[in-house]
């Protein structure tokens, strides 16, 4: 970890940032800390200003007003190149070798010489394709690629990670590979911005996530705060009977059903104790009544379809 | 700058590399070695030689057709140091010669002889040179294979010298005065203020067209390649992560530079195999007897030549690369670019006002507009070379327009890139480059 680092705990901070496009206003008065050594989540549904807001960030496009400081200075050349992005559009060079084309994208980072062999293999181990490092991306399975662009956002080894849906498509092996592969860079004290509509992946990886909804922050905090904010206030029943219980509007707001079990979000003004008396009255076998957080998902939606 | 070079490095090694790049830059010279040999080899095939009979009823023409025929005399008319001599060449025309006197024998029987040894192939032509053929210049000419067109042509021309050798001699022209008679006249391209001093202006001439000429063909090969170039982050959705790390301006300079070395070093290639086939022809003809003439210029010529051929390939290359950056697939692209190619050859046009008046008003300013300066300067320099403060002003302000274009070349691709699969129109890229 760097000295600038160390002496600000913030790596990425934005302060009232806007940028329209014409008439469209797609990020407005942002303002965001993320802290140094966390996984951020930037969250929203589609058009929410997630992607504007990163571009923003690695200097692709310029605000309209308000100011970015990362490492705690104005963005330069320097300082691009201690981030790494992976863009939601992305791609690779499809008739360039996997060696080549991971060994142009260390050196417009400005990663030269020898360790840059030694990175290249070391990486292509880790998301085990090393057989394939003389094969051109064009041979590649969609999954293969997708890895290979992963390690051309992190080869250089940067300080800030930008991660814009990185598991979309992937299937649930690779999924776990490249999440234990985020985390041990948190562990190495990187800074990681996850940027998701997946609020399951969210969830778990994620320390502070800011939910952005319609081009204007709708929260932000730790996952943790946001959590107990909600309250619990949702219940997993699974249980024989006393269906009418848990469509009672007055009781429950919001039911979801699974193969044998329900989640029952509760009405306000209602309590656990009032549902769980009123279902052994109606006669239900109760197997499992327990108290739950409101996932993430729960929160998202909540907040998303809230008027606004 | 570092970033730069990467990216020049990327796309020449990834270019050069291609079999689609070594098989061309292989195939063209074998190809032309193939059209520049075969037809010497077929024009060198051994034919036999053409048996002529000629009844020459003049009795003084015979043994003066033999000698023009045999004689490698020049045609009069052909004397010149700088066209190709027009002698029956060796392997089209050879001649077995055979004089048939009539003797007792009526000229119609003389005839059907001739024509029963033409149908037994004993003989391929015979001319019947008529008593009065001096004065009328009339003569019968029977051919077996009316298909040759060469043979009758030289025959033709050896006969008609011998008539005038003849008629002279029967006019008392001693053999002198014929030879001066005959004496060619020269033309000798010479150029005002020089002195008098000789200089191939034709050749320069066809030295400027021979460089627009490459020039117009690199741009027809590479401008295709600077756009799908231009376009492949695009395709390919690499822009986003490019333009991460490296500036917009940085990525579009080294994307032209490098494919531009690749199209450089097929060109060196290239050129090195043709002189190499020149040399040799030139050595060749030589041998012949035919000394090829190199013209003699001044070494800051080729320097210019040099310049204002980069300059020509990389001004309309930019136009292809600021297409790029406005489309999504490179046929659209195509499409765009090609008006803008028309004014090259525009330019082409501009050859024969300049070249008459080097010095206008007109020559100056279409010597100074980056697109047409290429062609333009260079009929200046080998006409009536321009102050050097004006070809040194043409350079300027064409490499200048060069890194103007791709300036905002980089500004428009930098703004389109954020908005996939939509392709610009004028306003919008105007727009766009405004506001990046």
């Amino acid at each position: 970890m760097s000295e600038e680092m160390a002496a600000s705990e913030t790596t990425v901070k934005l302060d009232r940032v806007s940028k329209s496009f014409g008439e469209f206003t797609a990020v407005r008065e942002l303002s965001l800390d993320v802290r140094a050594g966390r996984v951020f989540g930037l969250l929203g549904p589609n058009g929410a200003g997630k992607t504007t807001t990163i571009r923003m960030i690695v200097n692709i496009t310029a605000p309209d007003s308000g100011a970015i400081l990362l490492f705690g200075r104005q963005i330069d050349q320097h300082v691009q190149d201690r981030i790494g992005y992976l863009p939601e559009e992305r791609g690779l060079y499809r008739r360039m070798r996997v060696a080549d084309q991971l060994r142009f994208f260390a050196e417009i980072k400005n990663l030269r010489g020898k360790q840059v062999e030694s990175k290249i293999d070391e990486w292509l181990a880790r998301v085990k394709l090393s057989d394939w490092k003389n094969k051109r991306s064009m041979e590649l399975s969609k999954g293969m690629q997708q890895k290979i662009q992963f390690i051309t956002a992190v080869i250089h080894d940067p300080d800030l990670l930008i991660l814009d849906e990185p598991f979309s498509g992937l299937d649930p092996v690779n999924v776990e590979l490249l999440k234990e592969i985020v985390l041990d860079l948190k562990r190495a004290g990187k800074t990681i911005i996850f940027s998701t509509h997946q609020m399951e992946v969210a969830e778990k990886i994620c320390d502070d996530i800011c939910l952005l909804n319609r081009s204007q922050k709708v929260f932000e905090g730790s996952l943790r705060d946001i959590k107990r904010s909600f309250g619990r206030n949702a219940v997993a029943v699974r249980c024989e009977g006393g269906d009418g219980v848990l469509d009672d509007p007055a009781l429950v707001s919001k039911v979801v059903r699974h193969a044998d079990e329900a989640q029952a979000l509760l009405a306000s003004g209602a309590d656990a104790q009032t549902l769980l008396k009123r279902l052994i009255d109606s006669g239900a076998v109760i197997d499992k009544f327990e108290m739950m957080e409101p996932s993430l998902n729960d929160i998202f939606i909540t907040k998303v379809t809230e008027p606004a | 700058m570092k970033k730069f070079l990467s990216v020049v490095r990327r796309e020449y090694i990834q270019r050069v590399r291609t079999k689609m790049f070594i098989v061309s830059t292989v195939l063209l010279p074998a190809v032309m070695s193939l059209f520049g040999l075969v037809p010497a080899i077929i024009l060198s095939i051994e034919t036999p030689p053409m048996r002529v009979a000629v009844v020459d009823q003049t009795g003084r023409m015979y043994s003066q057709i033999r000698q023009s025929l045999f004689s490698d005399l020049p045609e009069p008319e052909a004397q010149n140091s700088n066209t190709p001599r027009t002698t029956p060449r060796r392997g089209f025309s050879r001649f077995i010669m055979e004089e048939v006197t009539a003797g007792n024998q009526s000229l119609d029987q003389v005839r059907t002889n001739l024509d029963q040894r033409l149908q037994s192939r004993q003989l391929d032509a015979y001319v019947i040179l008529p008593p009065d053929f001096l004065s009328h210049g009339k003569a019968e000419f029977v051919n077996r294979n009316p298909g040759d067109l060469f043979s009758p042509r030289a025959l033709q021309s050896a006969i008609n010298r011998a008539t005038r050798e003849q008629r002279l001699i029967d006019a008392n022209v001693d053999t002198k005065t014929r030879q001066e008679l005959f004496k060619p006249v020269e033309l000798q391209a010479a150029t005002a203020g020089t002195g008098g001093q000789e200089r191939e202006t034709g050749n320069r001439f066809a030295l400027v067209f021979g460089i627009g000429f490459v020039m117009y063909l690199a741009i027809l090969m590479y401008g295709q390649i600077v756009l799908g170039a231009v376009i492949e982050e695009k395709e390919t959705r690499i822009a986003e992560i490019l333009f991460s790390s490296v500036r917009p301006f940085a990525l579009m300079m080294g994307k032209l530079v490098g494919v531009s070395l690749v199209a450089l070093t097929q060109l060196a290639i290239w050129s090195l195999a043709f002189s190499g086939f020149a040399l040799y022809g030139a050595g060749v003809l030589a041998s012949q007897g035919m000394p090829a003439n190199i013209p003699s210029i001044p070494l800051s010529h080729y320097i210019y030549f040099g310049l204002f051929f980069l300059l020509g390939y990389f001004i309309y290359a930019t136009i292809y690369a600021l297409v790029g950056s406005m489309v999504t697939t490179a046929q659209e692209g195509g499409q765009l670019a090609m008006p803008i190619i028309l004014i090259l050859v525009v330019s082409f046009y501009l050859f024969w006002p300049v070249s008459r008046s080097p010095d206008s008003p007109f020559s100056f300013w279409v010597s100074m507009i980056p697109f047409t300066a290429p062609v333009a300067m260079l009929v200046r320099i080998v006409t009536q070379t321009p102050p050097f403060w004006q070809i040194a002003l043409s350079l300027l302000i064409g490499f200048s327009s060069v890194l103007l274009i791709m300036w905002v070349a980089a500004r428009i691709y930098r703004v389109g890139m954020l908005m996939y699969g939509k392709r610009a129109s004028i306003p919008e890229a105007i727009r766009w480059a405004r506001q990046a």
